[in-house]
């Protein structure tokens, strides 16, 4: 690296800088700071004549550092740092403060003090800069493939957006044929409509257009070029980095030939053996050999492993006409390389037989909503008529009884969001088709949140459908009329009612399919504490997971209604389509590196980050260290604060470029007052500075402000080289600890911040010189409000005496 | 010899000393050796809780303490004692701040609450100890005809997260034991709901129609007798009886009998040692199937 | 409820109050499913208690009512409710927060007077029978232990058990 040649460029745009700062003062210590070879001032920098003045400068004079102080650097940064790019210059060069919102306005009282305080910041940003490394752009291969986990509603979606869009993709589902389990449903809420276009397949592509139907997956979905279907198949494992996953699938076999089966059903007329059927929610029972539903994806019998006799039997070998039935087939296995991966694995209904007072799977006529929807599907078990299990007899008097297991501390607390319209679906069908039918909903609040759900609920009202405030407490069986009694209280009417129902429906609560926690750690991703996978973002990026390249969509974030599964579904199908679009990813070297060295093989930071960037390999016979995936790390430093020894630094915040800065800091104090370094992470923290300055805060020039990644990045050596530097007293300012923008890194900073208060009273030093603080972007006023009783605080103290040894 | 803390309580020996009687002969013949500590007071139920719940749990840890001091695990007969004394122990092993707040108050009486000692009731002590099978070997007369409308009382088994004396909602404890003496338990709608006894003596008249459907239903479902594990059960549904016939005019006569008498009439225990002539509703029905 | 009656501005203190009791923790969880009332067999023969109401009207503040008023005394402690609570309300020992705070205010109904006497002279809620403690010995009995009422008392006095007492109702 050559000789650092610093140019300073100071705005005095603003409408308090240029009356507050003594420009011509700032200029000339500028000027007298080692390596700075220019110093020149406008009204501005970040465009038209500023931008092209700065440019300029850096191809005649050969900068090859540039400081900027410049008004909102969030948005004039870029521009800046993009120009000098062009100008031949490594971006990773520049360095932009702010003398507007974090000097002038907060300060515009004190002229003298805020100049002051400036000089300080000018030059911290100047040392920051002579230490800063030219970093590359770098780039990784990305596969155009992509591999859909889970062939329901959300995850075929999502495969049909995305295998449109060019690339291939392969589905993959664990049961034998698509749907999942909207196309159990029966019928859609709220239009209505029936579920079994979900897994139906095309029957005439020609003749169907995509516009034209509202169930798009019969358009042809099959028919759909670089679309590959897998079923009866789960992933067994995930290797690799993002854009270029190598999956492990297992192929169960189907024992029939999917080429060959005609689907005559003759195998099953044939096959001996009978065992609960689970599609239909065991309401009734299905041979070894079958199909869910005539029309179904794909169009071919399976054999149920489990209820096979094999070569005891054979009939269904010996009846088909076209010799499809093969009972050797193996379970195979493939691997696929795919450059990203999307999960939609939806969820489940919650098994209520744990809620004992409601007695699910001892009364026979105790059902969930899904088995109910099924008795309403013409293709289910009882061909579309409501029965009571017991006795196969026509049910008159149903009830309906809401938030079984949700909403329940006991089972699950969160409310599964689908259930009343479930119930208010169900409710009116069985109404529709029969008037005379007595329907009650026990219910504690009714929410019907979407478009259109409230008409649904007035309809039902209308219906005749009876509503009861209360969550029964029991629901009994008198055996001697077969009747059902379910014991509630009416809040509305303070009544104790004893519903007498020949069948009673539980609206059970939404869990996470079989699997979920496998799968997640398989893919290294995370659960929320429901168990459903946890979005990067809920706000922001809802179907984006902290793993670049893996995607989440539909019920497998959290229960949903079909219409927002699709949305879900066509978010993901975009935002991976958007991570592959040009084959490559394309990232700045803003990455932890590590000392070999030093590396003690702990496992401290690969266990930490939060972004699995970090993993340890073998160096030597029983020597492993950790290496840092350039392609995963997004720089935030956590790990460097978690290392015990030291050995890992970030490129672009390396502690002396931290220790440069903050001497710098406290260099200059120029006010009466205690000097203070705010430590503030460079997303909540140091934003809640700027809007503190926007919204024209006032607090004491004293306090002085340096910007990190995350807070998480410190380390308690740095709190007490901040002491050393002159401050008396430390802010670390970080974003709520379950806000972190990285996660871990605020909470950690947290507990660091709490043993470096006990080592500091050990030293004999006041614990209170150190703080803490975790704020939000608007909370400006928060910011003004400590950073003045902080000073206030040390005011009252003796001044700190460091040795300087 | 099995050996315990016997917690007797105030109710038993001040109201039923037919049921003191049959538990003590009983489980001596089963080999559970029964300790009487020195000091024991009130377990602190209830109707204390209700003045002070601060005070309740400090006064069962310091019974509970006596029984650490005597390195014994302690057994009770009442449900009521149970439910203190077992409330008690695993929420002060669970709660070390409560823990605390306790042993404060303890120590001024000198005394401190470890929780390194077991509470039972003798119901989970026939099934540990005993056994089923040891049980039905001393079994001498069986008491085949008869069929028993269990009452659990609910300080058996709520609040079973502290209890954990058996499943809440499905309990088999008590139809087990009585099915090993060779009787039927039978079921009986609401079986599980309160005998409504703790509200004896500030709303009589709720107490009793609590506990007239209890005995309804026992009835309803052909029971020949119902059998407590309470003293405070046992009062409300064999004197509420008397009541129910001034009150509603109905007679039921369903004799009700601790598990002890049964267990000690099917030990081949004489009935003229067991004083059950301190039962209002006559037993000799029962008597009479048995012998 | 009577007519046209709303919450006290005092509620959330009363809340907290409530909170802060051994056993009243969980209030606020509550939200009204009405499953302890159907669990409730007091409620099911006797208008005079629910006990979501006697929750509704603790979170809404209405401390005069609940405190001195007759429900509060007609739980009969069976738990039903507290088990199946899906909040895990643990509504019994609300119950006797509710009354402890009750006691505290000089309500104690005459019933629990007397337990209370019964504690201090003896040592236990129900009074021995000095014909049956005679007896004893003709039922094959043991001699009973008596209480060990100095131990007692120390208790009695750190909790502050002792200074418990109804307050004269005022005419």
């Amino acid at each position: 690296m050559d000789e650092p040649k610093v140019g300073v460029f100071l705005s005095e745009g603003g409408n308090q800088s240029s009356k507050v700062l003594d420009y011509d003062a700032l200029a000339s210590f500028a000027k007298n700071v080692a390596k700075v070879v220019l110093v020149e001032r406008a009204k501005e920098f970040w465009r038209g004549d500023g931008l092209k003045a700065i440019v300029n400068a850096v191809k005649t004079k050969k900068l090859n550092r540039v400081v900027v102080a410049e008004r909102l650097p969030k948005l004039s940064e870029v521009n800046i740092v993009k120009a000098v790019e062009k100008a031949g210059l490594n971006p990773f060069l520049v360095e932009v403060i702010d003398l507007e919102d974090h000097c002038a306005r907060p300060h515009r009282n004190k002229p003298a003090e805020a100049t002051a305080k400036a000089k300080a910041m000018l030059l911290a940003a100047i040392e920051r800069a002579k230490l800063l490394e030219p970093l590359e752009k770098l780039e990784f291969p990305a596969l155009k493939s992509i591999l859909v986990i889970g062939g329901g509603i959300a995850g075929m979606q999502t495969a049909e957006d995305l295998a449109e869009l060019g690339f291939e993709v392969q589905l993959v589902e664990k049961e034998p044929f698509l749907g999942g389990l909207a196309s159990r449903a029966g019928r859609f809420f709220p239009t209505d409509d029936c579920a079994i276009c979900i897994q139906a397949p095309s029957t005439d592509v020609k003749s169907i257009t995509h516009t034209s139907r509202k169930c798009v997956y019969r358009s042809g979905f099959t028919e759909i070029q670089n679309l590959n279907v897998l079923t009866n198949s789960k992933i067994t494992a995930v290797e690799g980095v993002p854009g270029n996953y190598r999956v492990t699938i297992e192929k169960k076999p189907r024992y029939v030939d999917e080429q060959k089966c005609i689907r005559c059903n003759l195998c099953a007329e044939v096959c001996p053996v009978e065992v609960p059927d689970d599609y239909n929610v065991k309401l009734k029972k299905r041979k070894a050999i079958y199909i869910n539903i005539p029309e179904v994806y794909p169009p071919v019998y399976v054999i149920d492993e489990k209820a096979c006799k094999f070569h005891e039997c054979e009939k269904c070998v010996k009846v088909c006409p076209t010799k499809a039935v093969e009972l050797d087939q193996k379970t195979e296995k493939k691997t696929l390389n795919v450059g990203a991966i999307v999960v939609a694995t939806g969820f489940e209904e919650y098994d209520p037989s744990v809620i004992k007072e409601y007695h699910y799977g001892e009364y026979p006529d105790v059902v969930t909503n899904l088995q109910l929807a099924r008795m309403i599907d013409c293709f289910g078990p009882t061909g579309g008529s409501i029965i009571r299990p017991s006795t196969r007899e026509p049910a008159k008097r149903i009830v309906f009884v809401q938030c079984v297991g949700s909403r329940d501390r006991r089972w699950n607390p969160w409310c599964s969001s689908i259930c009343c319209m479930i119930s208010l679906k169900n409710a009116m069908l069985v109404k529709s088709a029969d008037p005379e039918t007595d329907v009650t909903i026990c219910y504690i609040d009714i929410r019907t949140t979407g478009r259109e759900h409230e008409y649904y609920y007035e309809r039902a009202r209308d219906m005749g459908i009876k509503f009861v405030k209360g969550r029964p407490t029991e629901i009994a069986h008198d055996p001697e009329d077969n009747t059902l009694i379910v014991d509630v209280e009416d809040a509305v009417s303070r009544k104790f009612l004893e519903l007498e129902a020949d069948l009673v429906v539980l609206a059970t609560s939404m869990v996470p399919t079989q699997g979920t926690k496998e799968l997640a750690s398989m893919l290294g991703i995370e659960l929320e504490q429901d168990g459903f996978f946890k979005e990067y973002n809920a706000k922001l990026r809802p179907t984006e997971t902290k793993r670049k390249g893996i995607f989440l969509c539909g019920g497998a974030t959290f229960p949903k209604d079909a219409p927002t599964s699709s949305l879900h579904a066509h978010s993901a199908a975009l935002k991976a389509a958007k991570f592959l679009s040009t084959g490559k990813i394309v990232k700045d070297q803003k990455t932890a590196v590590i000392d070999d060295e030093y590396c003690g093989d702990c496992e401290f930071c690969p266990v930490t980050c939060p972004y699995g960037a970090i993993s340890l390999v073998q160096k030597g016979e029983d020597h492993f260290v950790a290496q840092v995936s350039e392609l995963q790390c997004e720089g935030c430093g956590i790990c460097v604060g978690t290392c015990p020894l030291n050995a890992i630094e970030l490129r672009h915040y390396r502690p002396s470029q931290m220790l440069a800065q903050m001497k710098a800091l406290m260099s200059v104090n120029g006010t009466s007052k205690p000097l203070i370094l705010a430590i503030c992470c460079s997303e909540c923290g140091h934003t809640a500075v700027d809007s503190s300055g926007m919204a024209m805060l006032e607090y004491p020039a004293n306090v002085r402000v340096m910007k990190v990644p995350c807070t998480g990045i410190l380390q308690i050596h740095q709190i007490l080289e901040a002491f050393k530097a002159g401050a008396q007293g430390v802010m670390v300012v970080g974003c709520k600890t379950d806000g972190c923008h990285y996660e871990v890194g605020s909470p950690k900073a947290k507990k660091k911040v709490e043993l470096a208060k006990m080592l500091l009273k050990e030293y004999g030093i006041e614990p209170e010189r150190l703080e803490m603080f975790n704020l939000v972007y608007i909370e400006g006023d928060k910011f003004a409000e400590v950073a003045q009783t902080m000073t206030e605080k040390l005011e009252k103290m003796s001044p700190l005496q460091l040795s300087s040894s | 010899m099995t050996r315990y803390a016997l917690f007797l309580g105030c109710t038993i020996p001040a109201r039923q000393p037919h049921y003191e009687v049959s538990a003590r002969k009983s489980l001596a013949k089963l080999g559970i050796d029964l300790v009487d500590l020195e000091g024991m007071t009130c377990c602190a139920p209830p109707p204390l809780q209700s003045i002070d719940l601060e005070t309740s749990l400090s006064m069962a840890a310091y019974n509970i303490s006596l029984a650490e001091e005597a390195d014994l695990d302690i057994v009770t007969l009442c449900t009521g004692c149970f439910e203190s004394l077992a409330i008690a122990n695993n929420l002060l092993r669970e709660n070390a701040k409560l823990k605390e707040r306790v042993n404060k108050i303890l120590s001024n009486a000198g005394k401190e609450f470890r929780g390194n000692k077991e509470v039972r009731h003798y119901l989970q002590v026939l099934m540990k100890d005993v056994g089923i099978d040891h049980l039905k070997k001393n079994v001498t007369r069986k008491l085949g005809n008869l069929k028993v409308a269990t009452f659990y009382g609910c300080h058996s088994l709520r609040p079973s997260a502290l209890l954990k004396f058996d499943d809440p909602e499905r309990p088999k404890l008590f139809d087990n034991l009585v099915e090993a003496l060779g009787a039927k338990s039978i079921w009986y709608r609401n079986k599980l709901k309160c005998c409504g006894g703790l509200l004896r003596g500030y709303a009589d008249d709720i107490a009793l129609a609590i506990a007239r459907d209890k005995i309804a239903m026992a009835t309803k479902a052909g029971a020949d007798c119902l059998s407590t594990l309470c003293p405070f059960c046992f009062l409300t549904l064999d004197l509420g009886q008397f009541l129910m016939k001034s009150t509603y005019h109905e007679e039921y006569n369903l004799p009700i009998l601790h598990y002890t008498e049964l267990l000690s009439l099917s030990l081949g225990i004489d009935p003229k040692e067991l004083a059950l002539d301190f039962h209002k509703i006559r037993v000799d029905k029962v008597l009479s199937k048995i012998s | 409820m009577a007519h046209g009656k709303t919450a006290k501005s005092s509620g959330k203190t009363f809340l907290e109050e409530v909170r802060h009791m051994l056993g009243g923790e969980t209030l606020a969880s509550c939200y009204q499913c009405g499953t302890c009332a159907s669990s409730c067999p007091v409620a099911r023969v006797s208008e005079r208690f629910n006990p979501r109401e006697v929750i509704r009207q603790s979170l809404l503040g209405e401390k005069e009512e609940i405190l001195f008023g007759d429900a509060l005394w007609l739980c009969c402690s069976c738990y039903n409710c507290q088990e199946r609570c899906p909040q895990k309300v643990e509504i019994a020992d609300v119950f006797y927060a509710l009354r402890n705070l009750a006691i505290r205010e000089g309500k104690m109904p005459n019933i629990y007077s007397e337990f209370s006497a019964g504690l201090m002279s003896e040592g236990k809620i129900v009074p021995m029978s000095k014909f049956l403690e005679k007896k004893r010995a003709d039922y094959g009995l043991p001699p009973l232990k008596p209480a060990n009422m100095d131990t007692l008392r120390k208790i009695l006095s750190a909790t502050g058990f002792d200074k418990l007492k109804k307050k004269e109702e005022p005419q």
